[in-house]
């Protein structure tokens, strides 16, 4: 068959449809009139002859029908004409169509941001080459997964194993940048030579790392693209050039590409020395998280029993520091993604539970508008057009509709992507950004025609499916509604029942929350200023030095107008957690491992308590005589001293800290949260930083009024005292504490937000059934009235019928919490996922909101007026 | 098996129109004439059929029209055969050749 001719006509046959039209016409008359010369030369009268010649046709528009049928790209032609008429529908009736696309367009918008975050953080692949062979690794005390490794377990791992071509090592770090342009403090990232490798990504300029780049003494860096671009103006000749990392010069080796993350926002990277530090002597020092790339063939489970079989070994060969240790090894994007899987799981089925609602109002507007075309439909039946056909138009017209829905829904995921998305947490860096992808749009428009089906269907079915003698003969309003309200008042017990979900689930993550924020941090976080602040060893070689730097700092930051008092800290509560050290009583031999006990370690400043407002329990802090000539002391936390000194005073005992020589106990303060507000670690010692001869400092600033004012000031004291040194961050200890729960702030928020959507829209759909009910029974209200029903029966009517629904939504949508709360309950904190008050409120709550709905139906069929109705009657 | 006997028919109709048409272009109402008079008035194509098939076989290139004067001189659409057509009406020719024989030889099986 000649393709081309089949295309031109099918073409034509689509947009040329009226010429083609106006062509048969023309065809058919000039066939008509020569039948009608025939028969007039046959010797009939020319009005016989035609009239004789119409009946042989049978009927122009049959054969027209045919002719049409007949064509390629009939049910082309036929969704086109659809379409056009369905278009012409919506211009004609612009308020009905801006509120069904509006209504859509703010579910489908919505449902397509969430998608694009679901889609980056847990659908597309990590931007690395072969992301599927990529693997995480950490520590597992006792099968439980909790943090770094120890360096020569990892040197044992990388060494012994074979299921990997590549194991990397790496630890962020924060320092400050000096030369050439202005100190700033940026992320470092400690990383053995092969990390690169691992991932597969070259320089963009210069070298990558080598082996001998780990040798004692060298000095490489990689730099990235941005620092790149930001410090060196993007010159080639930076390679060779000199950056000074917390003052020590390094040599710039190569650029990292653009875009490049991996883990933590990192401008530096430098290789992970293989000097021989004391710390790293110890199999019990655990620094470093593991990343490697799966030999071919080799799968993540082959690699877990293999790294399952070295830590058992090491178990055996070092009792003391490695029982019950062993390596965690987990898909690399999975671990990126995190806690975040949760939150984001719960907010897509929320999301889409909105949309659910927000369909069931459209569908309900559809069908009583279909109600309305019951005469156009059934005349068209009676005309013989198809009920099939019919269906197909209507649905045209609804997908049409929620099309254009998802258009402007594509809009507002733009929107929802800025203002909202944003804030949520989405694991680590180096996950893809969440963009409007094709695999995103592609959803958007499957969505989009999923809800057309679903909002038309039950119309269109409806509207078509009554014979048309049937619909003819009667006057349609009373018989024909009643079937259609009964439809929307199951999709309002729906909506109701989804909006009981929704509520109770924001409900649990609200009592989370306030959980939460009534956990007793054990400092007061009000009017507090946190920044770091870092001096170079080399400037300030000595210990002494040191702690005059700071203490001048301190001396000055004081005496700033609006301070009350100002200390420092190495390890702020909340912000930088971690690090625990094996403490034990002098003259007891060490605890073995996981048998003694663990102590967060801090280095303070003297007045650090005062400044926090931790409260002194007995003995001092850390004072101004704690100075690097005098006695090593440490002040323990309340828990340490119930810990190890259990009913003795433990005021002027002596401590082991590790492998430190023994600390004298001078004080007990009470606990506090310094691991972050979920934690629940109390053990905590802490040390003088001036002993410890400290080069990088948390400040603690307590202010009179808003700490965020003296973060400046304090920046020129800086600049004054040593123009190298920067004030890192300034932060609010209330933003850090809010910062620690914000990924749950925001998934409340949102959560909160979605709910109230979700109100908002099951409100007017139960407010629109009300409504329609009442104008349907407006005649039978007024005859009602006339004949001596009070205000007051009528209200009970209307009512009744609202509140039937509720109830069974309400009904409907407890039960399905029972078991939808599941969901949320990694999320939360001291709340039962069945927490009856939660419950109750929820319930309450949207009882009022339908009662509300109910008032203004209800207040119309009050004020009917009989005389007015009857006459229309 | 009503289908197949529909197809048969339809067929049928192609091949005629085509085979009329090979012999002059002509216009819908003498292909339907000229079928009428050849087949002794035994095959009447009303126009119900006709113009259906007609524009159905146009776009697939098997025919071709254009406006011109009939004998009467009145404006009318006349159909020629184009060579997609000639092939198309030696094609349908043998298939219904074999199908005849076909049927033939079942109705000749004692």
């Amino acid at each position: 068959m000649p393709i081309l001719p089949l295309i031109k006509g099918t073409f034509k046959a689509l947009t040329r449809s009226d010429e083609l039209e106006r062509e048969m016409d023309e065809e058919l008359e000039s066939y008509l009139s020569m039948v009608v010369d025939e028969k007039v030369q046959g010797g009939m009268s020319a009005d016989d002859a035609r009239r004789e010649a119409l009946m042989e046709l049978g009927g122009t528009e049959q054969v027209k029908t045919e002719v049409r049928q007949s064509r390629h790209g009939a049910t082309m032609d036929s969704f086109v004409w659809d379409l056009r008429h369905a278009l012409r529908l919506m211009l004609k009736t612009p308020g009905f169509t801006a509120v069904v696309v509006l209504t859509l367009a703010l579910g489908i918008g919505a449902n397509t941001a969430l998608f694009s975050t679901v889609n980056a953080a847990l659908i597309r692949d990590i931007p690395f080459d072969e992301p599927h062979r990529l693997v995480a690794g950490e520590k597992t005390t006792d099968g439980v997964p909790n943090g770094s490794v120890s360096r020569l377990d990892y040197f044992d791992l990388r060494d012994a194993a074979t299921s990997f071509e590549g194991l990397a090592a790496y630890v962020p770090h924060r320092v400050t940048v000096t030369g050439e342009a202005a100190p700033e403090v940026v992320g470092l990232m400690f990383a053995t030579w092969n990390l690169f490798s691992v991932l597969r990504v070259d320089p963009v300029a210069g070298r990558g790392f080598l082996p001998e780049d780990e040798l004692e003494g060298g000095s490489s860096v990689l730099i990235s693209h941005a620092l790149w671009q930001r410090r060196f103006g993007g010159a080639p000749g930076a390679i060779g050039r000199t950056v000074f990392v917390d003052g020590e010069p390094r040599t710039v080796i190569g650029v990292v590409p653009a875009g490049f993350r991996f883990m933590n926002d990192t401008d530096l990277w430098v290789p992970v020395e293989r000097g021989d530090f004391f710390i790293d002597r110890q199999r019990d020092s655990h620094s470093l998280r593991l990343v490697g790339r799966l030999a071919p063939g080799a799968t993540l489970a082959q690699a877990r029993s293999e790294a399952d079989a070295i830590s058992q070994r090491l178990e055996l060969q070092y009792p003391d520091s490695n029982s019950g240790k062993g390596f965690f090894l987990d898909d690399l994007q999975r671990q990126m993604v995190g806690d975040a899987r949760s939150s984001l799981m719960l907010l897509m089925a929320t999301t889409a539970m909105v949309l659910l609602i927000a369909c069931g109002n459209v569908a309900g507007l559809l069908l009583a508008r279909s109600q309305g075309r019951l005469p156009e439909m059934a005349m068209r039946t009676a005309l013989g057009a198809p009920r099939k056909r019919l269906i197909r138009q209507l649905m045209t017209e609804s997908i049409l509709m929620t099309l254009v829905a998802g258009i402007a829904g594509v809009g507002l995921a733009v929107l929802f992507q800025r203002l909202l998305l944003q804030l949520l947490p989405l694991g680590k860096p180096g996950l893809p950004e969440p963009t409007l992808d094709s695999t995103v749009l592609i959803f958007t428009v499957v969505v989009s025609v999923l809800a057309g089906l679903a909002v038309g269907v039950v119309p269109a079915f409806r509207a078509t499916l009554r014979q048309p003698w049937e619909q003819l003969k009667t006057t349609s309003r009373v018989s024909g509604g009643r079937r259609s309200t009964r439809m929307r008042s199951l999709l309002v017990v729906t909506q109701v029942a989804v909006s009981v979900v929704l509520l109770i689930g924001s409900g649990l993550l609200i009592r989370t929350m306030s959980q939460l924020t009534a956990v007793d941090l054990g400092f007061d976080p009000e009017r507090l200023l946190a920044g770091t602040v870092g001096i170079r060893g080399s400037v300030y070689p000595t210990p002494d030095e040191r702690s005059a730097f700071f203490a001048a700092l301190m001396e000055r930051i004081e005496a700033l107008p609006g301070v009350e008092r100002a200390s420092g800290i190495s390890k702020l509560p909340i912000a930088s957690p971690s690090m625990d050290w094996l403490v034990w009583p002098e003259g007891q031999p060490k605890p073995g491992y996981g048998e003694g006990l663990y102590a967060l370690t801090r280095f303070a400043m003297p007045g650090y308590f005062e400044t926090m407002g931790i409260p002194i329990l007995e003995g001092r802090g850390i004072e101004d005589i704690d100075t690097p000539d005098a006695g090593r002391v440490v002040v323990i936390s309340e828990a340490v001293a119930e810990g190890l000194f259990p009913g003795r005073d433990p005021i002027g005992r002596h401590l082991n800290l590790d492998w430190h020589d023994p600390y004298e106990v001078v004080g007990v303060v009470a606990n506090a949260q310094l691991d972050g507000v979920r934690a629940d670690f109390p053990e905590a010692v802490y040390m003088s930083s001036a002993q410890a001869g400290a080069t990088s400092m948390w400040l603690t600033v307590r202010t009179e009024s808003d700490p965020l004012l003296v973060a400046d000031p304090i920046r020129d004291i800086l600049r004054e005292m040593d123009a190298d040194v920067v004030f890192s961050r300034p932060r609010s200890m209330t933003t850090i504490v809010e910062n620690d729960l914000s990924g749950l702030h925001t998934v409340t928020t949102a959560l909160g937000l979605l709910a109230g959507i979700a109100l908002l829209l099951t409100a007017i759909g139960l407010y629109g059934v009300l409504a329609y009910h009442v104008n349907q029974r407006i005649g039978e209200f007024g005859i009602r009235i006339a004949i001596g029903a009070s205000a007051g029966k009528l209200l009970t009517l209307v009512v009744d019928r609202g509140l039937r629904m509720v109830g069974a939504g309400l009904v409907l949508g407890v039960t399905l919490s029972l078991f939808g709360t599941r969901l949320v309950q990694d999320l939360l904190f001291e709340t039962d996922p069945l927490d009856p008050l939660t419950y109750a409120a929820a319930v309450a709550f949207l009882g009022a909101v339908g009662l509300a709905a109910c008032v203004l139906p209800a207040w119309r069929a009050m004020h009917v007026n009989p005389v007015e109705v009857l006459r229309k009657e | 098996m009503v289908e197949s006997r529909q197809n048969i028919l339809k067929g049928t109709l192609d091949m005629l129109i085509l085979k009329t048409l090979s012999l002059a272009p002509m216009h819908g109402l003498g292909i339907s004439r000229r079928i009428e008079q050849i087949t002794d008035g035994v095959f009447q194509v009303k126009p119900g059929s006709l113009f259906p098939a007609l524009h159905r076989m146009e776009q697939e290139g098997w025919i071709e029209g254009s406006w011109g004067e009939s004998e009467n001189n009145r404006r009318a659409k006349f159909y020629r055969l184009t060579p997609a057509g000639a092939a198309r009406l030696g094609e349908e020719r043998e298939g219904w050749t074999h199908l005849v024989s076909t049927i033939g030889l079942v109705l000749e099986a004692s």
